[in-house]
């Protein structure tokens, strides 16, 4: 015990912006430190308002009971993809290894520390969501002051049977990719395969269950939270605690927890080693004949550079290209399943007439492609490689260029296919398709753009592992939510505006803006210091 | 196995994909206050070795015992009496050198007395004892390298394991660390370290062993290798004989 936490304390202040606060005598790093800190509270301010706003939603259509189930799933899901998503930076494959494990360590405690420590740092998030669910649902259903207690309690064990979950598989991937040559390459194809079975799985639960005659969409939330508590017993365990004080499942939630914990570190630890040497380790052909070289310009040469980059890392990979992968799939979806079982899926059965909805379509794909964007997060992961563009008689300009070119290389294609494909099911007239699929190109130029200032702003080349900077890093986190919930709203908007104006007009307005806020971005990521 | 060898390697291969084995059978002995010199071209297998050897990389073929403990099955024991330090330290950026010397000591369970002499002690011999308050990531290659040095030496191992060890270092630091090697020999601390300075070698160890393309070309004492020339002629001679065994 005393192991654990003497490397779980020294982990978490190694990653500590108190810390380098504390130590450090560069005043830019610390007012980056102090801006990264009032761009976090103010994200979990966000986060805790849309957390109270669906309490509120849910309050007034008299559904207040289904409350605690939401909290516990929407906790569970993020809980699962994030720490899946950060799994193998973490658990695996982490920059000290090598330190941490020469050390007298057993392999369990490190990997055991691994994952306290992902989930102390991300526990923040969840106790934000849970507390302000919790807030919602107290001043609607006014609990006993015992429901609070035991709410608060469970919201700390809550995350931990998913994160368990997603650990495992991460190990499992890891494990059964250290046995091929190309170990990274396969780690990516499984960790894509599994995003994409998550985010699929609430469909492929309702096409099991079958029932896809929803009569309204108060009754298929009642019953979507009602079904996945059955399916995911945890969550409704919690809900049983918090809401009729059933002891038993809060029992059950916490032993599970706690087994689940010794279980999977037990098994994890005996394969530790192996797989960590296996994915460390690369293969050395020594085969190389010298052959005729090809030139390129800088800003391609950088471009290039950064896509070895990403291709290079599966967190990277992983993270960055999952929008990209998600946009084609809904395209690919859109183009089999037809244009009317889609808007049926996506409106559980609401009367909505499908015109509608296509002039959000650019915004629709721009969800996932603008995800995340390489840029908010290529320039931290120069860390300590920076020094070699640093000396290279490259202006900043140029290095930001090549690092957004690229970003445009990755996503324009991916937009223009997934745009295509809707555009073909929904059968949108052909100058409007033209019109989207230009919406589309703005709209990746201002998700580079603005990337890239993200990026340049909170640029931090000091990281201990590379997912503080692609999950964690303020650059991303400041990137990416704002932007996938201003996505969500524009689709709002531009449904609700499409309803009052001619789409072309709409369209035609929407990548002049588009344009101009991809211009104004540009100007500011190149003249940033 | 000889009850005097604090490092013994029997028979040790690694292959990585693709079945091309980056360690061949190498086996190798050093003996409590041995300094022993592992010597080879760049990809030749010694960080491959060395890994092996302080539990960071799996193995499957061959055993490696640590005073008299085998770094398979028993792990934990050889990791207390073992000290590595890597040829590009990978500390933690956001300690301060002092922050990661103790949580060093508190892994090796040092009591605050003891890790202050020693700090100090080798904090002062490295001149840097005036730079623990700083963050690592603001420390040189250098400086790091001496932290490494003093994390190592803190719980006093009997075995150090060190990767080209005085790359980075300032010649004052790596007369230093050259003198604390003796000294640890003395006591019947053993030293293995990898290095292509191959003057510093000639200096410093009395055993050697060379290693190219994965194989062992020779380990034995310096005086058996040279046979009174110098250890780059020995060397040069060793591994032409060997390109001319292999053809």
């Amino acid at each position: 015990m005393k192991k654990y936490s003497i490397l779980l304390k020294t982990m978490l202040l190694s990653s500590s912006l108190g810390n380098i606060r504390r130590h450090t005598y560069d005043r830019k790093k610390k007012r980056k430190i102090i801006g990264s800190r009032i761009g976090l509270t103010l994200l979990c301010a966000m986060l805790i308002a849309y957390s109270i706003l669906i309490c509120v939603g849910f309050g007034k259509i008299g559904m207040t009971g289904a409350v605690p189930v939401m909290c516990a799933l929407v906790i569970s899901s993020l809980a699962f993809v994030f720490t899946f998503l950060k799994s193998n930076g973490y658990l695996f494959n982490f920059k000290e290894y090598d330190m941490l494990m020469a050390l007298p360590f057993k392999t369990r405690t490190v990997a055991a520390c691994k994952f306290l420590y992902m989930y102390i740092k991300s526990l923040p998030w969840y106790l934000s969501i849970s507390a302000a669910m919790l807030a919602g649902y107290a001043y609607y259903a006014r609990p006993p002051f015992y429901t609070y207690i035991i709410w608060i309690i469970l919201s700390l064990i809550l995350p931990v049977i998913p994160m368990l979950a997603a650990s495992f598989i991460g190990f499992l991937i890891a494990k059964i990719s250290s046995g091929f040559k190309k170990t990274n390459l396969i780690q990516t194809i499984f960790t894509f395969v599994i995003i994409v079975l998550s985010f699929s799985l609430r469909y492929i639960i309702e096409a099991l269950i079958g029932d896809d005659k929803i009569e309204a969409v108060l009754s298929g939330i009642s019953m979507m939270t009602g079904r996945a508590s059955g399916i995911y017993f945890p969550a409704g365990w919690f809900a049983a605690a918090v809401t009729r004080t059933d002891i038993p499942k809060m029992l059950a939630l916490t032993g599970l927890s706690f087994a689940l914990f010794a279980a999977v570190f037990y098994i994890v630890g005996n394969s530790y080693r192996q797989i960590n040497s296996a994915i460390r380790s690369h293969a050395a052909s020594k085969n190389y004949r010298m052959r005729r070289q090809k030139k390129s310009s800088v800003v391609n040469a950088i471009a290039f550079k950064e896509f070895k980059r990403l291709t290079g890392s599966t967190v990277y990979m992983t993270n960055a290209a999952v929008g990209e992968l998600l946009a084609a799939l809904l395209g690919i979806i859109t183009l089999v399943l037809g244009f009317d079982r889609i808007i049926a899926i996506i409106t559980q059965g609401a009367p909505i007439d499908p015109a509608i909805l296509q002039p959000a379509i650019p915004f629709v794909v721009y969800f996932f492609v603008g995800m995340v964007a390489t840029t908010a997060c290529s320039p931290s992961l120069e860390g300590k490689n920076y020094w070699i563009l640093q000396s290279l008689p490259i202006e900043k300009k140029t290095i930001r260029q090549g690092k957004m070119l690229f970003n445009m290389y990755l996503t324009v294609p991916f937009m223009l296919f997934a745009v295509l494909c809707m555009c073909l099911s929904f059968k949108v007239p052909l100058l409007n398709t033209v019109l989207y699929l230009i919406l589309g190109v703005a709209l990746c130029a201002f998700s580079t753009a603005w990337g890239c200032v993200c990026g340049v702003w909170h640029m931090r080349t000091d990281w201990e592992n590379e997912v503080e900077v692609i999950k964690q890093g303020a650059a991303v986190v400041i990137y990416m939510l704002p932007n996938m919930l201003a996505a969500m709203g524009l689709v709002v908007l531009m449904v609700w505006l499409g309803t009052k104006m001619d789409h072309t007009l709409l369209t035609v307005i929407a990548i002049g803006i588009a344009g101009l806020l991809a211009g104004v971005c540009y100007k500011i990521a190149i003249r940033l210091r | 196995m000889n009850g005097n060898s604090m490092l013994e390697i029997r028979h040790y291969s690694k292959s990585y994909g693709g079945g091309k084995k980056a360690a061949d059978d190498v086996s190798l002995t050093v003996e409590c206050g041995d300094i022993c010199g592992f010597i080879g071209h760049n990809g030749a297998g010694k960080s491959t070795t060395i890994r092996a050897v302080v539990g960071v990389l799996d193995f499957t073929e061959g055993e490696i015992f640590i005073g008299g403990h085998s770094v398979k099955d028993e792990p934990m024991e050889c990791k207390k009496i073992t000290a590595y330090i890597p040829d590009n330290p990978d500390l933690y950026e956001n300690l301060t050198g002092i922050q990661y010397l103790n949580f060093i000591a508190d892994v090796f369970e040092l009591g605050a007395a003891e890790r202050e002499e020693r700090i100090r002690k080798y904090g002062d011999l490295f001149e840097i004892t005036r730079d623990l308050g700083d963050l690592i990531s603001s420390y040189s290659h250098g400086m790091k390298q001496k932290v490494a040095i003093i994390s190592a030496l803190i719980h006093e191992p009997k075995l150090l394991v060190l990767d080209e060890p005085f790359v980075g270092l300032d010649p004052k630091a790596s007369f230093t660390l050259k003198e604390i090697m003796h000294e640890m020999c003395d006591r019947g601390t053993a030293v293995f370290f990898s290095t292509h300075v191959l003057d510093v070698a000639e200096k410093l160890c009395n055993k050697v062993a060379i290693i190219k393309h994965g194989r062992i070309i020779f380990s034995g004492t310096m005086e058996e290798l040279t046979e009174g020339q110098s250890l780059e002629e020995a060397f040069l001679e060793a591994d032409h004989e060997e390109i001319q065994h292999s053809s």
